[in-house]
C-alpha cells in the first residue's frame, strides 16, 4: 500500500469501480447525444439559411462547422462505442491481432509474429559501418531541445520586449506604471534565462563534433559479448568520455486530459572510461572495446503504452562546455528465442 | 452465490520457457448448464504498473452451447498451444509483465464472470532498483 496518497498520481490497483457494461452503455448514450445535437444544429442552421432568417455571413459557417464536428464525433463515438460493448477485451485483442496476421505483403509482420512486442532492428542494421559491421543511429534529443529552447525563447522574448516598451513609454510620459514595470523586469529576466539555455544548446549542437558508435552484430542477445568501436570528433580538451549500456523502462499514462510519459533507467554497466585527453581537429578520439550484455537481461519491449529499451550512452564532459550525452539505442532479443518455421 | 471458475495448469511451478507447449484444464461449477451464453479462454499478457494498461492474447477460443455435442458448457475442456518467443514475464520499477490463462463466463442475463490463473515465461530476474529520492533519504 502507498505511504501517501497522492493526489494527481495514477490509479493503482482494480482499474474499474463500476460495471463495464454501464460505462459502455453510457458512452454509447452520450455519443449518440452528441451526434443528435449537431444532426438537430445543422439542420437548423441549413433551414434559417433556406427560409432567408440568415446569409452566408461568418456565424452561418460557425455553427455549421460546430454542428458538423458534433455529428462526426458523435456519430464515430457512437460506432466505436457500440462495437466495443458486446465484446470482452480479450476477444477484441484476438480479432485485432487476426487482422494483423492478414497484412502479408510486408516483412514486418513475420517479424512480429516470431518477436511479438520486440522492436523491429532494421532501422539500426541499415547504415554499414567503417570498422564494425553497423554503425548506430542516435536519438537526436539535443536537437529536439535546441528547437524547443529557440521556439521558447524567441516568443518569450517577443512578450518581454512589448511589456518593456510600453513600461519606457510611461516613464517618458512621467507617468511610471510600477506593476507594468515589474512585470515586465520578471519577464525579461526570464527571457535571459531562456536565451542562457538557447545559446548552451546551440553550443552543445553545433560546437562539439559529431559522435558515431559501432556495433559488430545486431540483435543483441543476453550474455553475449559483442565488440563496439567510439569515434569522437571536434576541438576538445576532454576531462571524461564515458560509454555505458542503460536500460530504460517507459510507462505512458493519462493524467486527466493529459497524456504523460514518464522514463526511468534501471540499470546502467559502464562499458569504459577514459579521463583527461585532448582531441584535435583531424586527430578524432577513437576507441575499440568489448562489450558484455548481462546474462539476466530482459529483453527490449515495446508494447503500445509500455516499454523497456536499451541504448549506447556517450558522456562527454569537457572544459568550457556543457555536458554532452548523445544516445544510440540498440535491441536485445530473448535468449531462447526459436524461430516458427515460416 | 457466484458461478466458480477452476482453471488448471498441467504444470505445477507454472514456469516455462519461450516456445514451449502450455496445457490447461478449465471447468465452471455452480451455474445452470441453460444460463451459460459463452465461454472464451485465453493465453494472454498485460501489463501493470504506472502505464496505462496493454494487453495481447496469444491463444483465443469462444465457445458457445451450440459448439459442445450436449450444449452443456460447464464439463472440463483442455486446451494446449505453444507460447511465444516474447514478451517474457518481467517485474520491473515501471512496467511489469504478466502472463496468465483467463477464463470469462458469458450469461444470459448480459452478465459475465473471469478468473485468471498467472504462470511465468521466461526467469528474467525482478528488478532491484532504488529510485534516487529513496536511496538518498535512506
Amino acid at each position: 500500500m502507498a505511504r501517501l496518497f497522492r493526489l494527481w498520481e495514477k490509479k493503482r490497483g482494480d482499474r474499474r469501480t463500476g460495471s463495464r457494461l454501464l460505462g459502455g452503455l453510457g458512452e454509447v448514450l452520450f455519443a449518440g447525444s452528441l451526434f443528435l445535437l449537431g444532426v438537430a444544429l445543422l439542420t437548423n442552421t441549413i433551414a434559417s439559411r433556406v427560409h432567408g432568417e440568415v446569409g452566408y455571413g461568418f456565424g452561418f459557417w460557425v455553427l455549421a462547422l460546430v454542428s458538423i464536428s458534433l455529428t462526426i464525433l458523435g456519430g464515430t463515438g457512437f460506432v466505436l462505442g457500440v462495437l466495443q460493448v458486446g465484446a470482452s477485451r480479450e476477444r477484441r485483442s484476438a480479432l485485432a491481432k487476426r487482422a494483423q496476421k492478414m497484412d502479408l505483403l510486408h516483412e514486418a509482420p513475420r517479424q512480429r509474429d516470431q518477436f511479438p512486442t520486440v522492436p523491429h532492428d532494421a532501422s539500426l542494421t541499415n547504415s554499414p559501418g567503417t570498422t564494425l559491421a553497423f554503425r548506430l543511429p542516435t536519438t537526436n534529443y539535443s536537437a529536439v531541445r535546441l528547437a524547443a529552447s529557440t521556439i521558447f525563447s524567441l516568443l518569450w522574448n517577443a512578450i518581454a520586449v512589448v511589456l518593456l516598451a510600453l513600461a519606457a513609454n510611461r516613464w517618458l510620459a512621467g507617468h511610471p506604471d510600477w506593476v507594468l514595470t515589474a512585470s515586465a523586469l520578471i519577464f525579461v529576466t526570464v527571457g535571459a534565462g531562456a536565451v542562457t539555455y538557447f545559446i548552451r544548446q546551440m553550443l552543445v549542437h553545433t560546437g562539439i563534433g559529431p559522435t558515431h558508435v559501432e556495433i559488430s552484430a545486431l540483435p543483441l542477445y543476453p550474455g553475449q559479448s559483442y565488440d563496439v568501436f567510439v569515434y569522437q570528433a571536434g576541438r576538445l580538451e576532454v576531462t571524461r568520455l564515458t560509454l555505458a549500456l542503460v536500460c530504460e523502462e517507459e510507462a505512458t499514462f493519462h493524467q486527466g486530459t493529459d497524456v504523460r510519459t514518464e522514463r526511468q533507467p534501471i540499470a546502467e554497466y559502464v562499458i569504459f572510461s577514459r579521463d583527461d585527453f585532448r582531441i584535435e581537429p583531424g586527430a578524432a578520439f577513437e576507441h575499440q572495446c568489448q562489450l558484455q550484455i548481462p546474462e539476466s537481461a530482459m529483453h527490449s519491449f515495446q508494447s503500445t503504452h509500455n516499454a523497456v529499451s536499451w541504448k549506447l550512452v556517450v558522456r562527454l564532459d569537457a572544459v568550457s562546455w556543457p555536458p554532452c550525452e548523445r544516445s544510440f539505442p540498440v535491441v536485445v532479443h530473448p535468449l531462447a528465442s526459436v524461430v516458427p518455421s515460416a | 452465490m457466484d458461478p466458480l471458475i477452476s482453471i488448471r495448469i498441467l504444470r505445477p511451478e507454472r514456469v516455462f520457457q519461450p516456445h514451449e507447449m502450455l496445457a490447461c484444464e478449465y471447468q465452471l461449477d455452480a451455474v445452470d448448464a441453460a444460463e451459460l451464453a459463452a465461454v472464451e479462454a485465453s493465453v494472454m499478457w498485460y501489463t501493470v504498473g504506472k502505464g496505462d494498461e496493454d494487453l495481447s492474447v496469444h491463444y483465443f477460443e469462444r465457445r458457445t452451447p451450440g459448439d459442445v455435442v450436449d450444449g452443456d458448457l460447464r464439463s472440463l475442456r483442455r486446451f494446449e498451444c505453444q507460447l511465444p518467443n516474447s514478451p517474457l514475464s518481467y517485474d520491473g520499477f515501471l512496467v511489469k509483465i504478466c502472463w496468465c490463462v483467463r477464463v470469462r463466463m458469458f450469461l444470459k442475463g448480459g452478465r459475465d464472470f473471469a478468473q485468471d490463473v498467472p504462470f511465468r515465461i521466461g526467469d528474467v530476474p525482478r528488478v532491484q532498483f532504488t529510485p534516487p529520492e529513496e536511496a538518498a533519504a535512506e
